[in-house]
């Protein structure tokens, strides 16, 4: 009777043979498409960086405008993957926390003494706006510097931390 | 070679020229935070740096990161000379982890604004090379190294190479982006970076909107700023005070009076009587007048001068009674009289300078947060300002009172009485920890529940609309039961806590028996005395505990003054005010029969409007205000029911329809675009449970709203704030459409999806709008008649009837209501051309 509207043409989603990604003596990401054209100085980007790291980048040429999305990382041709996920590796950083050794503070900030995956970190954090339980026993931090941090599951962590995490959440 | 304004991509890049520097950086200016790019380089790599480096070579710049290449924490240095840039890991060793440039070589710097990380990168001619991995912390810092490497990079040119901004397309490169809207040149940016303020004691940043750290805010501060409010009722507070030091002194008289009693009267009288004897002659040594007179009086009678004695104890104790309860009340009322004063003062002060900030300041805050400074913080002070800082004097006197008498009593005894005394302290103090971060989690969790409350009720438009009220009760019911369980674990410990201190003090009261009753027996101490020891042992206990918690009392008081506080502190700055839009949705053909409605029962909203509608017609609804566009719309939604009169949908009177089902093919887009706290995601995906990301990506894309979003370094998982605050009007009209989209229904109602928003962003909305009623029927409500040019029909309300039904063309030619409507906004929009 009515058909729904047909939004997907609007999108590009990238076909994960077709496309090349390669890096450049300047650092800088080249994707070159089957149809021939290529653009350089790519940026990519993750439309969920929360939930989806690898799915869903968004490659937007130098101009800004969009080139296209690549649903999965994983299902590009290796060396363009390895590329992406490397560049994705630099681009985004959230470390993950694995223990909380103490979180003090009365007054707004809340200064955080953690140990992560990447090493050992003390942050301040300031409002409780910046700190995002989701499902799953998922939690996010974002620092007064505009630094992320994640806890990959609240639960898995040791009491104390579990303890200490309590109070803020 | 990339001049400086070569980064012409998007207004929001980062130009590093040494004129938009301006000179001097002015972030933080001493302490451990002073900032330099000359740091002390380990000796291990001073080694290894004079190794490469050539004779005189000097370092002139060496900074360390506190990032390595492979994303994990750590050291890495970054020294630069006159002649070469150098890139070391920590051990300084040569090899992958060396990277040397010469500076000659240098076309171009780059610092590339990453989520969570940025790195600094030189540009030659040939290549680049990625010199520095940092967190966000650093960036002042580098941002210094920067503008210093230009000077190095290009002596003696008044402005440097073109330090070229990674500008690089949108999204997270743009670390620290305003959330809003295009920023016009890279130096505003810049300034907002460096001019982050930081607090010169201890480097904490210091909230914009405060402008005092509050880390450092010393709480004796804002105490004594509390004392302000006090000042007015001193000639009230005084004369309190001094009412309350009488009173807890007179009050420790009778204990002492009724030791009297038992050695000086009731013990002779009771072992007289017991040996037979006559009753004996009591002396007593206070008040003597009195009691004498007394004695003298019962001396005639049969009871005899000793029973004069006891009536004249007892009447002292009860007149001792009455006074101090009197004194109690009259101090009580002038106390509470200032308190009120204090509240309201408070409060007016508070909410007239809440009042005077600007909407920034509200996007920044939820309703709730809000709402309690000024209700419960306020109070809280009161009660500290009016009770807790006599009573933490008063019993402090107290205490001081009473050893003073119990050891000039009895000094032997004073000492036993004071054994459980420290174990009241630690247990009081250990316990009140314990309670308050109980009580923190719990209230946290209470003030979750305000938020959703305050976040849906507002919203239950939206909420029914969406015929969400399942989901929302679900979520409601999450938090009630984490409050459960925080208040079953404060229960845990205040069940344990009550029986717990009754048990030290009766063991006081154990030890005076037993100590005491042994110093009688060793003629050491009277029975009289024993007594007093017991009244004073239980009088004891609540003044200490009160002292104990008298920290937890100064810090709590602190926080409440600082919350208050932040509100008065804020100055206003100055934000725009956008109108935000909402889209709805309704299904097939419609047609009104003779339709009336009254909101009151007095005035007819709709006064028999009748007309038809085709499937995947779109009806433009134009008139004045209050001509009942609006309620013709919320008809149709079902928010209402017509009083007489009926809607056909699809051939079914619309109350025939199931509510729920009739709203899943209804999609709104309302003047006030209501999003919920939660994130961009969440909020397209709020039309259609389980919606995939793949949908959610594409409908964005109808409504014009992927490209801003993945803009944000959140992209789709942006937290939208309280009620959208943190995205613009315009962000959370396309937000909605892209909500309304990806829900696709049948009846889309548009109810003012463009007022007041700016001509660019409105044919962007336009255009998605465009999208969003090919195939549908629409309802169109506008004021700016252009927004109805996709209109196939115009129906013109009058006073809540149907005026004229046409298309534009006809209704021109029918010269009535809508001719004249229409000349009247040509000659508008001809004055707001220029």
């Amino acid at each position: 009777m009515y058909e729904p509207i047909k939004v997907t043409d609007e999108l590009v989603f990238l076909n994960p043979n077709e496309v090349s990604i390669t890096r450049n003596a300047f650092e800088e990401l080249v994707v070159q498409l089957s149809d021939g054209t290529t653009h350089t100085k790519v940026d990519v980007i993750r439309s969920f960086p929360i939930k989806e790291p690898v799915r869903y980048i968004s490659l937007v040429d130098s101009e800004g405008d969009e080139i296209g999305i690549v649903e999965d990382v994983r299902k590009l041709i290796p060396q363009s993957r390895d590329v992406l996920l490397e560049e994705l590796q630099k681009r985004y950083f959230m470390p993950k926390i694995t223990k909380i050794n103490s979180i003090d503070g009365h007054f707004g900030i809340t200064q955080w003494d953690v140990e992560t995956t990447q090493g050992d970190v003390e942050f301040g954090m300031r409002s409780r706006y910046d700190i995002v339980s989701l499902e799953n026993n998922r939690v996010l931090i974002k620092d007064v510097d505009g630094n992320r941090y994640e806890i990959e599951n609240y639960s898995k962590l040791d009491p104390k931390s579990y303890a200490l995490l309590q109070t803020q959440l | 070679m990339h001049s400086p304004m070569s980064g012409s991509r998007g207004g929001s890049s980062r130009r590093m020229g040494m004129s938009s520097f301006g000179g001097k950086p002015r972030f933080m200016k001493k302490g451990d935070f002073e900032l330099t790019t000359k740091e002390e380089v380990p000796e291990l790599l001073e080694k290894r740096a004079q190794e490469i480096l050539d004779n005189g070579e000097e370092i002139k710049i060496a900074v360390s990161t506190d990032l390595q290449f492979d994303g994990t924490y750590g050291k890495d240095w970054l020294l630069v000379t006159d002649k070469r840039l150098i890139a070391f890991n920590q051990n300084g060793v040569l090899g992958h982890d060396m990277r040397e440039v010469t500076i000659t070589s240098v076309e171009d710097i780059e610092v590339l604004e990453m989520y969570g990380n940025n790195i600094l990168k030189v540009i030659t001619q040939e290549n680049a090379i990625e010199l520095a991995r940092y967190s966000k912390k650093l960036t002042p810092k580098f941002n210094l190294t920067v503008t210093e490497l230009e000077r190095l990079t290009s002596p003696g040119k008044p402005e440097g190479p073109g330090i070229r901004a990674q500008g690089k397309g949108p999204g997270p490169g743009r670390g620290r982006r305003g959330r809003r809207g295009p920023r016009p040149d890279g130096m505003q940016g810049l300034q907002k970076g460096g001019d982050r303020v930081r607090c010169e004691k201890c480097g904490n940043p210091v909230p914009s909107w405060t402008g005092v750290c509050i880390n450092c805010q010393q709480n004796s501060k804002l105490i004594f700023r509390l004392f302000k409010y006090a000042f007015p009722f001193l000639y009230i507070i005084i004369p309190a005070f001094l009412i309350m030091m009488l009173i807890r002194l007179v009050s420790l008289y009778p204990a002492i009076l009724s030791r009297d009693l038992i050695d000086k009267i009731l013990t002779p009288v009771g072992s007289a009587l017991a040996a037979g004897e006559q009753l004996p002659v009591t002396t007593w040594g206070h008040l003597q007048g009195f009691i004498n007179t007394l004695g003298e009086w019962f001396g005639t009678m049969p009871l005899g001068g000793s029973f004069g004695h006891l009536v004249g104890i007892v009447i002292i104790m009860a007149s001792i009674r009455v006074f101090s309860m009197g004194a109690s009340s009259i101090r009580g009322y002038m106390m509470a009289w200032v308190g009120q004063n204090i509240t309201r003062r408070m409060q007016n002060e508070t909410y007239e300078h809440l009042n005077a900030l600007s909407i920034d300041f509200f996007h920044e805050r939820d309703t709730g947060n809000l709402m309690s400074r000024i209700t419960s913080d306020v109070s809280r002070l009161r009660d500290f300002i009016a009770n807790g800082l006599q009573d933490i004097v008063g019993d402090s006197l107290t205490l001081i009172y009473m050893c003073i008498i119990m050891f000039s009593f009895h000094w032997k005894l004073a000492m036993w009485t004071l054994i459980p005394i420290p174990c009241i302290i630690i247990f009081t103090i250990y316990f009140g920890k314990l309670m308050s971060k109980v009580y923190s989690v719990l209230w946290k969790r209470y003030a979750n529940i305000s938020t959703i409350l305050s976040s849906t009720i507002p919203g239950v438009r939206v909420v029914k609309a969406f015929a969400r009220e399942r989901y929302e009760i679900s979520r409601f019911s999450e938090l009630t039961h984490q409050v459960f369980s925080g208040e079953m674990n404060a229960a845990k410990l205040g069940s344990l806590y009550r029986p717990m201190m009754e048990f030290i003090t009766y063991s006081g009261s154990i030890i005076i028996w037993f100590v005491g009753g042994w110093q009688i027996f060793q003629g050491d101490l009277t029975l009289g005395t024993l007594f007093m020891f017991q009244s004073y042992m239980m009088r004891f206990f609540g003044p200490v505990r009160t002292l104990c918690q008298m920290n937890e009392r100064f810090i709590r008081a602190g926080t409440s003054a600082e919350r208050v506080f932040e509100i008065l502190d804020t100055t206003p700055s100055i934000a725009d005010k956008q109108d935000a839009v909402t889209l709805s949705n309704i299904k097939g053909e419609i047609e009104f029969r003779d339709v009336f409605f009254t909101y009151d029962n007095e005035k007819f909203a709709l006064n028999g409007v009748s007309f038809e509608v085709q499937p995947g017609e779109m009806i433009g609804l134009v008139g004045h205000s209050g001509a009942g566009k609006s309620t013709l719309v919320n008809l149709i939604t079902r928010f209402y029911d017509p009083n007489r009169g009926e809607i056909v949908i699809d051939g079914h009177d619309s109350k025939d329809i199931k509510v729920k089902a009739l709203r899943q093919q209804i999609g709104v887009v309302l003047q006030d675009p209501f999003l919920f706290e939660g994130t961009i995601a969440e909020n397209i995906g709020y039309s259609k449970p389980g919606a995939s990301q793949h949908e959610i990506i594409a409908a964005a894309k109808a409504a014009n709203a992927h490209d801003f979003i993945i803009k944000f370094p959140d992209g789709y998982d942006t937290m939208v704030g309280e009620r959208g605050a943190r995205v613009s009007g315009g962000e959370r009209q396309r937000i909605s459409i892209a909500r309304a989209i990806l829900k696709n229904p049948r009846i889309l109602i548009l109810d003012e999806a463009t007022s007041s928003i700016d001509t660019e962003t409105e044919s962007k909305i336009q255009e998605a709008l465009e999208r969003l009623v090919r195939g549908r029927t629409v309802f169109a409500i506008a004021h700016r008649l252009s927004t109805l040019k996709y209109a196939n029909r115009l129906v013109v309300l009058k006073e809540g009837e149907v005026d004229e039904i046409g298309t534009h063309e006809e209704l021109i030619e029918q010269d009535g209501t809508y001719a004249n409507l229409c000349q009247k906004q040509t000659e508008l929009s001809k004055i707001r051309a220029w």
